[in-house]
């Protein structure tokens, strides 16, 4: 199923950006070489002699929308914006897209531009009276296949990520199989492993109630549920690879593997730290109220995996994958 | 009595990983064991285990970036956006049930941004960070814990873990409906 959804994911990405990108393109959604109108508040204008003005590009939500044909600004938009003069006498402006206020589609073009700012080309400036406010008329950087770009840098930000993510595990994955090593040593999983036999064996079947992979998953599980995602990523590979010594057929995943998995997706807390946290953040009269809802949720997601693993395990397809010899 | 409750998870967080440490490792010192040879032992294995699992969180999140950047999801969204109505999920928290299973960043960008526009204490983010906290990341989980002992066939692991997915969804709502109903 995974080689499936991966595949899926990856080409639902790559037509859907595809069709996006023409649509875009149909329709000028980016309104390419079309002049914007927009009002230019000075700020200073020291420099001004030089052509270089620095300011704030403003304009009422209305006409944002209108003239994109679509709504790209809930509010006016105020954004700021600096406008400079090359020495063959062109006049360039950039305008900022950080804020809420700035117009959806600019963020997009200067994302799709890799930028901070949309630029473009100042086709008329008139100003006022007292040289305080301008009205401009721009040509916006040309923006075209969007989506694909923004897909093709994904790709390779994702893939940074990962290396990231797993270069950062192995402080902490060192730390805890060092820890769990002395505990295995000193018989401690064993105690736990006691402890909890009764459970695990209805569980884990296929695994020896004395196994270390029970020590190792009870412990896992323990992390999680104290919310010590830290120590339940090390904890739960350690728990892996002890299940891995039992498991038939290298490379496919043995039934203790898939339900041990789905317990830890499940994600079953007793404090939902991450959460709780943000909540704080956001100035939430009680953070902690969602811990009982949490896991209720975890609960209902704990059982429901549990009977989908054991069900799904006895499918002929599923079955027949684990079979030694078969190397479909 | 919320006050209490919340100060003793906030002293179990801070606790559990001194507490846990100081227990193993005593324990192991009480039975004479070689702490720090049999430490530093089981410590070499985390750079293999953390290697070994770059292929697989690479293809995972490189699947998922591209899916994510193309704006597929709007798509997804919109096609089963009838389906949410029928059961009263809000239409806003449907994206975030989405993106759970794919990516825990973004899944938490998400939360955030959804009580910064509906206030956390709000239906919306109430039923946000329920939904965040009843679930984990099921893909990453699989490319990590299937990466760490090289499992490429893995079987019944990911459509188990997407139904545990999508039921903890649904008793999210079902419990904040219950508890928090509009």
């Amino acid at each position: 199923m995974l080689n499936h959804v991966w595949m899926w994911l990856i080409a639902i990405g790559l037509i859907v950006a595809v069709a996006r990108d023409v649509n875009d393109e149909v329709r000028n959604s980016y309104r390419n070489g079309i002049p914007l109108t927009v009002q230019f508040v000075v700020k200073n204008n020291a420099s001004s002699a030089r052509g270089a003005y620095e300011g704030s590009i403003s304009s009422p939500a209305e006409s944002m929308n209108q003239f994109y044909g679509k709504t790209v600004s809930q509010s006016d938009i105020s954004q700021p914006a600096s406008i400079t003069t090359t020495p063959n006498g062109d006049q360039r402006i950039a305008i900022g897209t950080a804020g809420d206020n700035a117009p959806t589609v600019w963020k997009e073009m200067a994302k799709a531009l890799g930028k901070e700012k949309v630029e473009g080309r100042v086709r008329e400036i008139t100003f006022n009276a007292d040289h305080s406010i301008a009205t401009l008329s721009i040509d916006l950087e040309k923006v075209s296949y969007a989506k694909l770009r923004s897909v093709t840098r994904a790709a390779l930000e994702y893939a940074d990520t990962a290396i990231t993510i797993c270069l950062g595990l192995i402080g902490v994955m060192a730390l805890w199989l060092g820890v769990m090593k002395v505990a295995e040593e000193a018989g401690l999983l064993k105690v736990l492993t006691k402890l909890l036999t009764p459970v695990t064996k209805q569980l884990f079947p296929d695994v020896p109630p004395d196994h270390p992979a029970v020590g190792a998953m009870i412990m896992n599980i323990a992390a999680n549920m104290l919310g010590l995602n830290n120590a339940a990523t090390p904890l739960g590979i350690k728990a892996m690879e002890e299940l891995a010594k039992l498991s038939p057929k290298a490379g496919v995943a043995t039934n203790a593997m898939c339900t041990f998995l789905v317990i830890n997706t499940a994600g079953l807390t007793l404090i939902p730290a991450t959460a709780i946290a943000i909540r704080a953040a956001q100035g939430a009269a009680d953070p902690g109220i969602i811990i009982g809802t949490s896991i209720f949720g975890a609960g209902c997601a704990t059982i429901a995996g549990l009977i989908a693993v054991k069900v799904m395990q006895r499918l002929p397809k599923y079955k027949k994958a684990l079979e030694v010899g078969d190397d479909e | 009595m919320n006050d209490i409750f919340r100060s003793v998870i906030n002293l179990i967080s801070v606790l559990a990983i001194p507490v846990f440490m100081l227990v193993f490792l005593g324990w192991g010192y009480a039975k004479k064991i070689k702490v720090y040879e049999v430490f530093v032992e089981g410590a070499k294995e985390g750079f293999s285990v953390a290697i070994r699992i770059i292929p697989y969180l690479v293809a995972m999140l490189v699947a998922i970036g591209i899916f994510r950047a193309s704006g597929a999801m709007d798509f997804v969204v919109w096609a089963l956006s009838p389906i949410t109505t029928l059961i009263g999920m809000p239409a806003e928290v449907l994206p975030l049930g989405l993106l759970r299973p794919l990516s825990g960043s973004g899944s938490m960008g998400l939360m955030t941004e959804l009580m910064k526009t509906h206030g956390p204490d709000s239906f919306i983010g109430v039923l946000a960070s329920t939904m965040f906290g009843s679930s984990e990341t099921t893909f990453y989980v699989i490319a990590v814990y299937f990466g760490a002992v090289g499992i490429k066939n893995t079987r019944h692991a990911l459509p188990a873990g997407l139904i545990a997915d999508l039921f903890g969804m649904l008793g999210a709502l079902f419990i904040v409906r219950i508890l928090f109903g509009v």
